[in-house]
C-alpha cells in the first residue's frame, strides 16, 4: 500500500514539473497567437482586446498561477483558434485516437509476441532467415509509405475498405458509444489500425524473441524437456510467460508514446485524431489546445508507466517492491 | 674610391625602391578607396520570405525562380520558406523587419466589387495595422480611392478605378505574379453537368452550384471534401474559407453576389436607392427560420445592429457606414447611410448574415459570453433561414446539412456532406471510387486530374481564373525597396509566363493589377514583358553600379541595414 502511495506521489510530482515546463516553453516560443486570425480587418483596439481576453497581457508569473489553478480543476481554458473550451475540442477527437491506438497496439503486440516466441523456437532455420529481414524492413519503412501502400491496394484498387475518415458520409448514430461499436466505424478502422500494427509489431516481436532465446537456455526449460512436455507447452506456458514481462512494460509505455504520435497515420487516412489536432495547434500558436493535448499525453504516459510498474510486480513474484532480494 | 661610391649608392637604392613601391601602393589604395566611396555600399543580402515547400509548392517554386532572376542583376538573394503562421506574424506584426515576401490576396464573392481591394490595400490609413502592409503612401492615390468609393455613376467610377490601377502599375508597390485558377472536379454521372454553375472569379464551387445541382441518378447526396478542418459555424465570425462555404448555405442575406459577379436581391424582394444615402429594402414574405419561427423586419434590423457593437469585430467595418435603420412598413426597411458608398450592395447587403433575434439577442446581451466576442460562441444547432439546415457537425470530421424544403429556393439535392480529408491523394482516390462526388478542395498537381479525366469520362474538371492574385510584396520602408526605380528593375526581371507555366503548371494567368482580370468591367490589362537587360539599364541610369558582379548603391549611399538572420 505504501508503495502505491509513493508511486502516486511521484506521479503527481512529475505531472507538476511537466505542467510548469509546458507553460514556460510555450510562452517563450516565437510567434504571436493572434497571428492565426490575420485574415480580417482587425483594428489595434480589437487586437488588444484579444490579448486582454486571453490574459496575454498579464505578467508571466500571474499567468502561471492562473494556469496552475485552472489545471487542478481540469480547466484548460478556451482554444484561440476554435473559440471553444479546450476539453471540448480534445474530447471530440479523443475516442477516435484511443480506439485506433489501442487496436493498433493490441494487434501489434499479440502478433509480435506470438510470432516472436515462435521464431525463437525456430532459431537457425530458413524461416528465421526470411522473417527477421521482413520484420526489420517493415519497422524501418516510413509509416506514411506503409499507409499509402495499404490504401492504394485495399482502398483504391480492390475497394475493400474506405479511403478515409472514421465514418461513412452522412452516417448518424444515437450515441458516441454506439458509433464506436458500429460496423461502419470498425470497417473504417481496419486500414489505419493495420498500418499502425504493421509498423509497431517490430519491437514486441524482436524483444520477445530475444527474451525467449535467453529463457530457453535456462535450467527449468531443460527440466521441462526432460519431463517430456510438448513443444507448445514449453514455449507458451513456461517460456513465454517469463519472456513476456519486458514486453508487458513495453506495451504500457508504447501506448503512452503512441497516443499523440499518430499524426502521420491520421493524415494519410484522414482519421480525426489527437495527433493532427496537436500539430495544427502548435503551428497556429494555439497555446491552450497545445498545452492541453501535451498534458493529456503526459497524464496517459505517466499513468501507463505506473500501471506497468504494478503489472510487473503482479506478473513476476520475484520482483516485489520494498523487499530486498 | 670606385667601390666606396658603388656600395653607398647600392645601400641607398633598396630603401629608395621600397619607398617608391610603398608610395605607389598607397596611391593605388587611396584611388580605390576614393572610387569605392563614389559607388556606394554593396547592397546587403536580401531575404525573400515564402511559404514552406511542402505546404505551398507553387509559391516556393515561384520564389526560387524569382530569386534566380534577381541574382542576374547582381543581387544576393536568399529564399526562406516558413510555416504560414510565422510568415503572417513577421509580415503583419513586425512591419519593419522583413525585406520582401511572397503573398496572396484571396478571391471572395464580396471582392467582386473592387472597392475592398482598391481602398484597403494602398490607402495610407491602413499602413500601420491594416492591409497596406507594404507601407505605400501616396496622397494622390488616397484621393482616388476615396473618390471611387462614393462615386455612384458606374462609368465615372470605372475611370477612377482605372486611374488607381495606372498609379499602382507606375509606382510598383507590388510585383504582381499571377491570377491562379481554381481547379475543381466532379462526377457528372451523379450531378448533371448543365446544372453546375460557374461563378466569375470564384469557379464552379460556389453557392449557386450547391442550390442548383440536380442529381443525374439515384444518388441525391452531394459529398464534398475539404483539405483542412473547419474552425466554426458562426454567422458573426469569418472563420475561414471553408467555413464560409457552410455559412453561405445556412444563413440568408438580403442580397447575394450572382454568378456574373454582380449583386442581386436574395432575401430581399427589391432594393432601391431613394437618394444618395438612403436605401429601401423590401423583404420577401413567408420566410421561416430553421426552427419554424417567422423571419421578420425586427430580425433583419437586429442582424445589422448586432455587428455594430464590439461583439463581431470582423463584420463591424461592413456596417460602419450605416447611420440608422427604420421600419417603413412590416415588409420594408430603410437604411440611412453616413456617406454615399458605391459598393454598399456588395460589401454590406450581400455580406451580412441574417440572424434570428430570438436566438442571438439573449446570447449577446447576456452573461454567457463573459465579455468575449460572439466569435467565441458556437451554437449546438445553428439556426439560420438558408436553403440548407444543419443536421449535425464535427468540425474535424464532417459537416452534414439537409435541404430546407420550406425555402423559396430549396436545393435540388437532399443532403450536402462535407468530409475533412487531409490527404490529397486519398481525396482523388475517393473521387475515382465515388466516395466523394464533388472534389471541392484540391491542392495537388492539376495534371493528376487531367489524367483522371482522360481515363474516366464521368469525371469533369473545371478550372476558373480566381479574382485573387499572387504577388511579391517589397517592404517600402526598407532601402533599396523604397526606390521606385529599384522596384521597377526587380519587376522587369520577373517572367510571369514562366511563373504561370512552371510554378503553377499552366493553371494560372499572368497578373498585372490588384483588380483581377476575372472582373472584366473594372480590370485594366497591360502586357508586361520580362526584360533583364532593360532592368539592368534602369538600375544603371539610377546610379546603381555592378562591381565585381555585385550590385552597389548609387554614389555616396551607405547600406544602413544589416541582412536579416
Amino acid at each position: 500500500m505504501r508503495l502505491i502511495l509513493t508511486r502516486l506521489a511521484q506521479m503527481l510530482f512529475v505531472l507538476w514539473v511537466v505542467a510548469t515546463l509546458l507553460f514556460y516553453m510555450f510562452r517563450l516560443m516565437p510567434g504571436d497567437p493572434t497571428a492565426a486570425y490575420i485574415d480580417s480587418t482587425f483594428t489595434e483596439d480589437q487586437i488588444q482586446q484579444l490579448r486582454r481576453t486571453f490574459g496575454l497581457d498579464r505578467p508571466l508569473h500571474e499567468q502561471y498561477v492562473i494556469y496552475l489553478g485552472n489545471l487542478l480543476v481540469g480547466e484548460f481554458g478556451d482554444s484561440f483558434h476554435h473559440r471553444r473550451p479546450v476539453l471540448e475540442v480534445l474530447g471530440g477527437v479523443l475516442p477516435n485516437t484511443i480506439v485506433l491506438t489501442l487496436s493498433g497496439l493490441l494487434v501489434a503486440y499479440a502478433f509480435g509476441t506470438l510470432v516472436g516466441a515462435w521464431l525463437a523456437w525456430k532459431r537457425g532455420t530458413w524461416v528465421e532467415a526470411i522473417t527477421i529481414p521482413t520484420v526489420l524492413t517493415l519497422r524501418a519503412a516510413p509509416e506514411f509509405w506503409l499507409g499509402m501502400v495499404l490504401l492504394a491496394i485495399f482502398g483504391f484498387k480492390l475497394g475493400w475498405f474506405p479511403s478515409g475518415g472514421a465514418n461513412s458520409p452522412g452516417a448518424i448514430f444515437p450515441s458516441e458509444w454506439s458509433r464506436l461499436i458500429s460496423k461502419d466505424f470498425l470497417w473504417h478502422l481496419v486500414l489505419p489500425a493495420a498500418t499502425l500494427a504493421l509498423y509497431l509489431q517490430g519491437l514486441p516481436l524482436l524483444l520477445m524473441r530475444s527474451n525467449m532465446l535467453d529463457v530457453m537456455g535456462e535450467d527449468f526449460i531443460t527440466m521441462a524437456r526432460m519431463k517430456g512436455l510438448s513443444s507448445w507447452s514449453i514455449v507458451m506456458r513456461h517460456g513465454a510467460r517469463n519472456a513476456l514481462l519486458p514486453v508487458a512494460t513495453a506495451f504500457a509505455l508504447g501506448f503512452g508514446a503512441s497516443i499523440g504520435g499518430n499524426v502521420v497515420v491520421e493524415t494519410v487516412f484522414s482519421w480525426p485524431g489527437l495527433g493532427k489536432l496537436l500539430v495544427n495547434s502548435v503551428a497556429a500558436s494555439d497555446y491552450p489546445v497545445a498545452q492541453g493535448a501535451f498534458f493529456l499525453i503526459t497524464v496517459v504516459l505517466v499513468s501507463m508507466n505506473f500501471i506497468a510498474d504494478l503489472l510487473y510486480s503482479v506478473l513476476d513474484p520475484r520482483v516485489s517492491h520494498g523487499r530486498r532480494i | 674610391m670606385n667601390t666606396l661610391h658603388n656600395s653607398s649608392a647600392r645601400t641607398l637604392r633598396i630603401p629608395a625602391a621600397g619607398a617608391v613601391i610603398y608610395l605607389g601602393f598607397a596611391l593605388v589604395l587611396t584611388a580605390l578607396a576614393g572610387s569605392a566611396a563614389a559607388q556606394g555600399d554593396r547592397v546587403r543580402k536580401l531575404v525573400l520570405i515564402s511559404g514552406a515547400q511542402a505546404a505551398d509548392p507553387q509559391e516556393f517554386q515561384a520564389a526560387q525562380l524569382i530569386a534566380q532572376e534577381w541574382r542576374k542583376l547582381g543581387l544576393e538573394v536568399e529564399v526562406r520558406g516558413l510555416p504560414r503562421p510565422q510568415v503572417s506574424d513577421i509580415v503583419w506584426y513586425n512591419r519593419d523587419k522583413w525585406d520582401v515576401t511572397m503573398w496572396r490576396m484571396v478571391g471572395r464573392p464580396e471582392r467582386s466589387d473592387p472597392d475592398e481591394l482598391v481602398y484597403n490595400l494602398f490607402h495610407s490609413t491602413t499602413r500601420e495595422k491594416g492591409f497596406n502592409f507594404v507601407g505605400y503612401v501616396n496622397p494622390e492615390y488616397d484621393r482616388i480611392a476615396e473618390a471611387q468609393r462614393s462615386e455612384i455613376d458606374q462609368a465615372k467610377r470605372k475611370v477612377l478605378v482605372h486611374s488607381a490601377q495606372d498609379m499602382i502599375m507606375a509606382d510598383v508597390p507590388y510585383l504582381f505574379l499571377v491570377y491562379p485558377k481554381n481547379v475543381v472536379a466532379y462526377n457528372s454521372s451523379i450531378w448533371k453537368k448543365d446544372t453546375i454553375i460557374d461563378q466569375s472569379g470564384i469557379g464552379v464551387r460556389n453557392f449557386w452550384t450547391f442550390i442548383n445541382a440536380a442529381p443525374a441518378g439515384s444518388q441525391k447526396d452531394m459529398v464534398l471534401n475539404a483539405a483542412e478542418a473547419m474552425n466554426a459555424i458562426n454567422p458573426l465570425y469569418i472563420s475561414g474559407a471553408i467555413d464560409s462555404w457552410v455559412t453561405d448555405l445556412v444563413w440568408d442575406r438580403l442580397m447575394r453576389v450572382g454568378p456574373d459577379g454582380l449583386p442581386k436581391p436574395w432575401a430581399a424582394e427589391s432594393v432601391t436607392y431613394v437618394d444618395g444615402t438612403t436605401v429601401d429594402v423590401k423583404l420577401r414574405t413567408g420566410m421561416l427560420w430553421h426552427d419554424g419561427k417567422p423571419l421578420t423586419t425586427d430580425d433583419v434590423i437586429y442582424s445589422f445592429e448586432a455587428p455594430a457593437g464590439d461583439k463581431s469585430p470582423m463584420y463591424k467595418p461592413f456596417v460602419a457606414n450605416i447611420a440608422a435603420m427604420e421600419k417603413v412598413d412590416d415588409r420594408t426597411i430603410r437604411f440611412k447611410l453616413k456617406a454615399p458608398n458605391a459598393s454598399f450592395f456588395t460589401s454590406t447587403l450581400a455580406k451580412i448574415n441574417l440572424i434570428p433575434r430570438h436566438v442571438w439577442e439573449p446570447i449577446l446581451s447576456g452573461q454567457q459570453l463573459q465579455g468575449k466576442s460572439a466569435e467565441s460562441y458556437q451554437e449546438q444547432l445553428p439556426i439560420g433561414s438558408g436553403p440548407f439546415k444543419v443536421v449535425r457537425f464535427k468540425l474535424q470530421e464532417e459537416i452534414l446539412l439537409e435541404r430546407n424544403a420550406a425555402h423559396w429556393s430549396a436545393p435540388q439535392m437532399n443532403r450536402w456532406i462535407l468530409r475533412i480529408v487531409t490527404n490529397t491523394e486519398a481525396a482523388v482516390g475517393m473521387l475515382k471510387r465515388g466516395e466523394v462526388s464533388f472534389l471541392s478542395d484540391y491542392r495537388g498537381d492539376p495534371k493528376v486530374l487531367e489524367d483522371l479525366v482522360k481515363a474516366d469520362s464521368t469525371i469533369e474538371v473545371a478550372a476558373t481564373v480566381d479574382m485573387g492574385f499572387r504577388f511579391v510584396a517589397p517592404n517600402l520602408r526598407r532601402p533599396p525597396f523604397d526606390d521606385v526605380n529599384f522596384r521597377k528593375a526587380l519587376m522587369l526581371a520577373i517572367n510571369r509566363n514562366l511563373m504561370a507555366q512552371a510554378a503553377w503548371n499552366g493553371y494560372a494567368v499572368p497578373a498585372n493589377s490588384h483588380v483581377s482580370a476575372a472582373l472584366p468591367f473594372w480590370h485594366k490589362g497591360e502586357q508586361f514583358k520580362p526584360n533583364v537587360e532593360e532592368a539592368k539599364k534602369i538600375l544603371e541610369k539610377s546610379g546603381y553600379k555592378l562591381v565585381g558582379g555585385k550590385l552597389h548603391y548609387p554614389d555616396g549611399k551607405r547600406e544602413t541595414l544589416s541582412s536579416l538572420n
